[in-house]
């Protein structure tokens, strides 16, 4: 749980830069297009499909801040021995959470897209692509070490 | 929620994701325009398009989360609630359901790939990348299916099965 806990906090620090940092730059014929996650999510947003733009900003963004956040809360309860307040609401989170937080899905795309748009015109590889894929790392990482039944049978005792 | 509601609403979303399922695979997600060459892309073509520009391994990635698992998605979810309130191969039951959940999310490389394809194609008339209405399809079938397999939970498969009422 410590070693969650560690992962958790990693992964949300990673997710800053992740998020600020362009993944790739594209370009044909002398114009370019940086590209960060939210350049993905207003793009479908201005091309009408607002329903996608939304599951791409939940499922790229806004889930995995709230499910690392919830993770190392809770891990940080455990293993500081600390009740503290929300813990139970924190757990709720992290399971409502997980099948949504599709930051290593994103990685690969990310990886998939670089060569998929090789073929059309010149791609270079930008920082943030560096940083999402160390996010995905940490956060596989976090989940394998959180250990949810654990954290369950603490949540409940607190009661 | 009661057991009896999920399994009724996972039933639900099975079957309105195999509905989907149709026009998710046959209408085009997006069309490409690179220096005046317009191009539609279904599920399956984007697929093609990679294994043709010999780039198989990555179609093969592609082809696996957004062709496979959805198919073997349905037809494992399909087959676990028809033999729900059953003694038959339980234990190889749950550990299918186990499977689900984990290669659940996969499916949504594809959406997260035109969220990319998008925002770098926004050039104008040298490179544009327009989503289409399959995307929308495809988008609600992968939620319909990631829902499904969340609303069931394993302790159902072991439910003894329920004495009819009259």
């Amino acid at each position: 749980m410590i070693a969650a806990w560690a992962f958790a906090m990693s992964a949300l620090i990673t997710l800053i830069p992740a998020n600020l940092n362009p993944i790739l730059i594209f370009s044909v014929a002398g114009n370019y297009q940086a590209n960060l996650i939210i350049t993905g999510v207003k793009g479908l947003w201005m091309q009408g499909f607002q329903p996608l733009g939304a599951i791409v900003f939940f499922s790229a963004i806004l889930a995995p801040v709230f499910y690392l956040l919830s993770v190392s809360y809770v891990s940080a309860c455990w293993t500081l021995q600390m009740r503290l307040p929300l813990m139970g609401a924190a757990f709720r989170l992290t399971e409502a959470l997980e099948p949504w937080n599709l930051l290593p899905v994103f990685a690969i795309a990310c990886m998939v897209s670089v060569v998929k748009l090789r073929t059309l015109g010149t791609v270079s590889w930008e920082p943030g692509s560096l940083w999402i894929l160390a996010t995905a790392v940490l956060t596989m990482l976090a989940i394998q070490f959180f250990d949810r039944k654990c954290a369950e049978l603490y949540v409940e005792g607190a009661k | 929620m009661t057991d009896q509601l999920r399994y009724e609403l996972s039933k639900a979303l099975t079957a309105a994701a195999i509905i989907l399922y149709i026009p998710a695979n046959f209408l085009p997600v997006m069309t490409i325009t690179i220096t005046g060459q317009v191009e539609s892309l279904t599920v399956m073509g984007g697929v093609v398009e990679l294994y043709d520009t010999g780039l198989v391994p990555v179609a093969a990635v592609v082809f696996l989360a957004s062709v496979v698992v959805p198919v073997v998605k349905l037809v494992s979810l399909s087959w676990l609630l028809n033999l729900h309130g059953s003694d038959i191969s339980q234990l190889r039951r749950m550990k299918v359901h186990a499977f689900l959940t984990r290669i659940g999310t996969w499916a949504m490389v594809d959406l997260f790939l035109l969220s990319i394809l998008v925002a770098v194609g926004q050039l104008g008339i040298l490179a544009s990348v327009q989503s289409e209405v399959g995307a929308l399809f495809f988008a609600a079938m992968i939620i319909c299916t990631l829902y499904a397999a969340d609303v069931y939970k394993t302790h159902m498969i072991w439910q003894q099965p329920l004495p009819k009422s009259q």
